[in-house]
């Protein structure tokens, strides 16, 4: 970043002594463009000795996918972005017959269980109804009088959520592939934590009169954020970043300005 | 055993992986697991047609008496609940076994409409309240064979449907609601009276109950009627009282009717291709896009435009269709389910599918039955979630709220809900658990 050309600096006109144009031992004082010299790269030093980085909604250590990163004065851009309570995909994996001691399988193992009864439709069932009351709690988190037509309207839309602190709430659950004993999900939810997606697999695997624990947590998609813009950790270099910067730039803007106003 | 010499340590990963190869397996659903049915009711309570008797008369002295139930409670029953009706405060539930008792009652009993229940401590005395569902003694020929298909009840009668022994109708007769002569200065209460009734053109397939009148839809697709006709709700082109049941005409006559509908003063009748046919009271723009009186007492054919009808249910001030699409249309009056701007209209207006569950991600949510309170709404999707709204009398909607609920809202149910029985203030489901 170094590196890379900075901007000239700064003209500024002074006053300077100068011998007078036509002769004579007098000095004028002529008017000249001068560089400032405060603002010379060898008085300055290098442009960038630390970059402000902030992070966006957290990511576990046993969780993968895409983090959102603020640098500079984007980091503003973050604390707006977080008011805007936009859904989060995650694409969970789980595993039946096994439940461990923090509900992923690198944990300790608490009991093992049959697991040959659980079909797909039965988990459909359980998705549903998990979706069923987690529509309840958006609804009624939402802080919103159910008695006005403004009310019905977002409803219909589907545009409730709640704009303040609540508990995980997850919006939408799908099934995306079942092969026993493995199965797989896709998780739309806001508040969260990776945590509590990994209970909430314990605790199918419990409705399901069996257990299950979690193999996989990645996050697909953060806000307005998706796979495709995020950065592989081979793309770690100025030229990607500021590629991406630049891509995101234009969404961002256009979430921010229809959410908040 | 690890020798005394060598150290504890923490397991090493194969020392892991052998402990969990060799930990036991433990089975928890059994070979035999099927799915429990199950009957949850919710609503107001002190009338005992919840069937709980702890909530009217706590068991212990500190403990208080619970009015309104405001969530689903699971009722116990003895065999499976196949039909289900609530009247005005009172419940029948009936199952097709073969077993002597066959329909349970519970709730006001002052006109009979739950049978004679005998007293426990005077055995010629009859309970006014009965706070459990009881047996209801029916006058069968052949109780070890006769299944009973359907009850329904009204405001103070009831009606039971058996598959080869016609229709037993018990409770108050003072309109010639129960099929048989009005009798004069007639007591009802702790009465023996069940009537039979047998006389139709084809089997009875379907028994409706309006407030004070009755309807009977059989195999052929013809459907009679019987009771208080001031609003012209027997449809027999008077508005006079009918102690017989008797075949109505209009523009049904000759039509296959497939349902029919009622609970208050106004019936829809739907016909296998589709169409609506309304009769009865108007006064709540029900039946005002084909005529602007208040009451009509003959059946008049509906020309609604929104398709091919596949259910219809009739609520007191308002009523719903459901069409062969999946689509929910309301009309009438009250809180019709689009929010609070929208509180009369005399044609159908569809309730968007959104609030019903239906989204980019779900897109295969549809509507599958419709059903109808005194002035609640409830819609059961194909998912077997159960959405209601309408005016929340004490409690009836099961929302976990006393407020009246303006647009479709989801009941939290333990399980998939197969039927819902809705009342004036209490509702009766019946769900299968899910595993």
């Amino acid at each position: 970043l170094n590196a890379a050309p900075g901007r000239a600096p700064r003209q500024q006109i002074r006053f300077l002594p100068a011998p007078a144009v036509h002769g004579g031992r007098a000095l004028e004082l002529v008017a000249a463009r001068v560089p400032v010299l405060a603002e010379h790269p060898l008085v300055r030093g290098p442009r960038f000795r630390k970059l402000k980085i902030g992070a966006g909604h957290r990511l576990d250590v046993k969780a993968s996918g895409v983090f959102v990163l603020g640098v500079g004065h984007g980091n503003k851009l973050l604390t707006d972005l977080y008011n805007c309570h936009l859904t989060k995909v995650y694409t969970v994996g789980g595993l039946f017959g096994k439940a461990t001691d923090d509900f992923s399988d690198t944990g300790k193992l608490v009991e093992k269980t049959t697991f040959d009864h659980i079909t797909r439709e039965k988990l459909e069932r359980i998705l549903a109804v998990i979706q069923g009351t987690n529509q309840k709690a958006l609804l009624m988190y939402s802080n919103i009088d159910m008695k006005t037509q403004e009310a019905y309207e977002l409803a219909v839309k589907g545009l409730i959520r709640p704009m303040g602190k609540s508990p995980p709430i997850i919006t939408a659950v799908r099934c995306l592939q079942f092969a026993l004993p493995e199965f797989q999900l896709e998780i739309h939810c806001l508040h969260e934590t990776q945590q509590y997606l990994r209970k909430m697999v314990h605790e199918i695997g419990l409705e399901l009169k069996s257990s299950a624990v979690c193999t996989q947590v990645r996050r697909i998609r953060d806000g307005v954020f998706t796979l495709d813009d995020a950065l592989p950790r081979t793309q770690w270099d100025l030229q990607s970043i500021r590629e991406a910067i630049r891509n995101c730039q234009l969404k961002v803007e256009a979430e921010l300005e229809k959410t908040l106003g | 055993r690890r020798g005394l010499g060598v150290a504890a340590g923490p397991p090493s990963t194969r020392q892991l992986r052998e402990a969990e190869e060799a930990a036991p397996v433990f089975q928890y659903a059994g070979k035999a697991a099927r799915r429990k049915d199950r009957v949850f009711v919710w609503g107001f309570s002190y009338s005992g047609a919840l069937g709980v008797p702890s909530f009217v008369k706590p068991d212990a002295s500190w403990k208080k008496p619970r009015r309104i139930q405001t969530t689903p409670y699971r009722l116990e029953t003895e065999e499976k609940i196949s039909s289900a009706a609530c009247g005005y405060g009172f419940t029948l539930l009936a199952s097709t076994t073969r077993d002597v008792t066959k329909v349970w009652g519970m709730g006001l009993n002052k006109d009979s409409q739950l049978g004679f229940q005998r007293s426990r401590r005077d055995q010629t005395k009859c309970y006014e309240y009965v706070l459990e569902p009881s047996p209801v003694p029916l006058p069968l020929d052949k109780p070890q064979q006769t299944r009973v298909l359907q009850v329904s009840c009204g405001r103070a009668h009831s009606l039971v449907l058996t598959d080869s022994e016609g229709v037993f109708t018990m409770g108050n007769n003072s309109y010639g609601q129960c099929g048989r002569k009005v009798v004069e200065d007639e007591v009802y209460s702790g009465s023996h009276l069940i009537h039979q009734l047998k006389e139709f053109d084809s089997r009875v397939v379907q028994v409706v109950c309006g407030q004070d009148h009755s309807l009977f839809r059989t195999k052929k697709g013809t459907v009679y009627a019987c009771g208080w006709g001031a609003d012209g709700q027997t449809g027999l082109g008077h508005y006079n009282i009918t102690s017989v049941p008797t075949k109505l005409h209009g523009d049904i006559a000759g039509v296959n009717i497939i349902q029919v509908s009622s609970y208050g003063d106004c019936c829809l009748a739907v016909s296998d291709e589709g169409d609506v046919f309304g009769w009865g009271n108007s006064e709540y723009l029900q039946l005002a896009s084909v005529t602007e009186s208040t009451q009509v007492n003959v059946p008049r054919h509906l020309p609604f435009k929104i398709g091919k009808v596949k259910e219809a249910a009739c609520g007191g001030t308002g009523n719903i269709v459901l069409t062969e699409e999946g689509n929910v249309f309301v009309w009438g009056y009250g809180i019709l389910g689009k929010g609070p701007n929208l509180t009369e209209t005399a044609v159908p207006e569809m309730i968007p599918p959104s609030l019903f569950g239906w989204s980019d991600f779900n897109p295969d949510i549809r509507v599958a039955h419709v059903r109808c309170g005194l002035s609640q709404f409830a819609a059961l999707t194909n998912r077997g979630e159960l959405f209601v709204w309408g005016k929340n009398l004490r409690g009836c909607l099961g929302t976990g709220r006393m407020e009246d609920q303006y647009f479709p809202w989801r009941v939290t149910v333990p399980g998939e809900v197969v039927d819902v029985a809705c009342g004036v203030d209490h509702m009766v489901s019946m769900v299968k658990s899910f595993t």
